[in-house]
């Protein structure tokens, strides 16, 4: 049977709002401070997909990452009546989310230690060494094998395109550091993906 | 030090760029779990604010009882030192009773009328939604919570209906149909604060 259009209407949008520019979006903040919780709604608008892309990136797991994006808007909320507007808000926002993600990333560890060690799987792994291993899923298996600081700042400066005084705010660690964990992070992707294009052709 | 953005590193990125599918379910979640949130810090400043009027009515409790005991005092001395046959059946007196106390009666007041005015009354909620899987009912009494209150389904009329336990006041509430599709109440009025551009029905409990 057919849905009544009534209700059709009032389904929220899928698609990802187009990003504002920083004066939209520092009027979105200000009116957000303020109480107006439709300006909220469309900060959320703006900011989820790529909320949603860098918890996937550092999780792996659709379920946590988007457990870790309703919580990190719900803290944002929470926190917006100490944020200044001195601070830019992305980097405010991305440190929310990934400290966020660091805490269910500890979680997933600790549970996966626990799986690894109580129950032994008696089949072999389902890991697929073919040639049919598409090019995502190879970039999703090295970025998983980072260490996790540094799988965070490759993220944060080469896809969430975020500068390094803007990472440094969001992660509190140094410029210096960022720019080491960035290089390490870029050596170990080049090397992990060179060895299994190597694997595969021999 | 600088960033190492050779080929390989610029073909990475762009793959992880891609944003990733949106369900807008999720979307409307986090819609739902701030405005639970903005429920919850309402409900702890009532909290407080109510806990600040009852230590004022106490204070001033207080304050009365400490007048009233200075003033026996003093009149009790100018009796003593006017009549000293007296003093005997003063201290027998039984003390006034709290009620005339001006500020406890004040507390009493505010403590039976609390017990009177908020007791909660059970209203019906109802929704014609035939084509409905599933509808739930949140708001700020169950603090939007979409699987708190769901609804059952009269299959013949295809009218989802459940009952509520409300304090009396007014409540701003929605319907959850199909766990995606936030709508109002059509019988009821709008609501004016309309949470986050959803809009929301409002119902008064108990008012005349």
């Amino acid at each position: 049977m057919a849905r009544p259009p009534a209700l059709q209407l009032l389904r929220p949008s899928a698609e990802p709002a187009p990003p504002g520019g920083s004066a939209e979006r520092s009027l979105l903040v200000r009116s957000a401070q303020a109480g107006d919780v439709r300006a909220f709604a469309a900060l959320v608008d703006m900011y989820y997909a790529r909320c949603l892309r860098f918890a996937l990136h550092m999780l792996s797991n659709r379920s946590d990452a988007e457990e870790a994006v309703q919580d990190t808007f719900v803290r944002v909320y929470r926190a917006l009546p100490s944020y200044v507007e001195q601070e830019s808000f992305e980097p405010w926002l991305f440190r929310i989310l990934a400290n966020r993600c660091r805490s269910a990333g500890s979680r997933e560890r600790r549970r996966a230690e626990f799986v690894e060690f109580g129950e032994v799987p008696d089949r072999p792994s389902d890991h697929r060494h073919d040639d049919a291993i598409a090019w995502r899923e190879e970039i999703a298996l090295a970025l998983a094998a980072l260490p996790t600081e540094q799988r965070e700042a490759f993220l944060l400066r080469h896809v969430e395109d975020l500068s390094y005084d803007d990472m440094s705010a969001a992660t509190g660690a140094g410029v210096s550091a960022l720019k080491m964990r960035v290089k390490r992070a870029c050596d170990a992707l080049r090397a992990w993906l060179t060895e299994e294009r190597n694997a595969r052709r021999d | 030090m600088h960033d190492e953005t050779d080929e390989t590193i610029t073909r990475i990125a762009a793959a992880l760029r891609q944003l990733p599918a949106v369900d807008p379910t999720q979307k409307a979640r986090v819609l739902v779990a701030v405005a639970a949130e903005r429920e919850r810090a309402k409900a702890q400043r009532l909290r407080t604010a109510r806990r600040w009027r009852l230590a004022a009515a106490m204070g001033a409790a207080s304050a009365a009882a400490l007048m009233l005991l200075v003033m026996r005092s003093e009149s009790g001395t100018r009796r003593l030192t006017a009549r000293p046959m007296e003093r005997a059946t003063s201290a027998k007196t039984p003390a006034a009773p709290s009620t005339t106390n001006p500020g406890s009666s004040t507390e009493a007041h505010l403590a039976a009328s609390d017990a009177a005015g908020l007791a909660p009354l059970p209203v019906q909620l109802m929704l014609r939604a035939p084509a409905a899987h599933r509808v739930s009912v949140v708001g700020d009494f169950n603090g939007w919570d979409t699987h708190a209150n769901m609804l059952r389904r009269d299959p013949a009329s295809g009218l989802w209906s459940g009952t509520v336990t409300l304090r009396p006041g007014r409540h701003v509430y929605a319907f959850i149909v199909d766990d995606s599709i936030w709508m109002r109440d059509p019988r009821m009025p709008q609501s004016r604060d309309a949470d986050f551009g959803r809009p929301g029905s409002v119902l008064l409990v108990g008012q005349p």
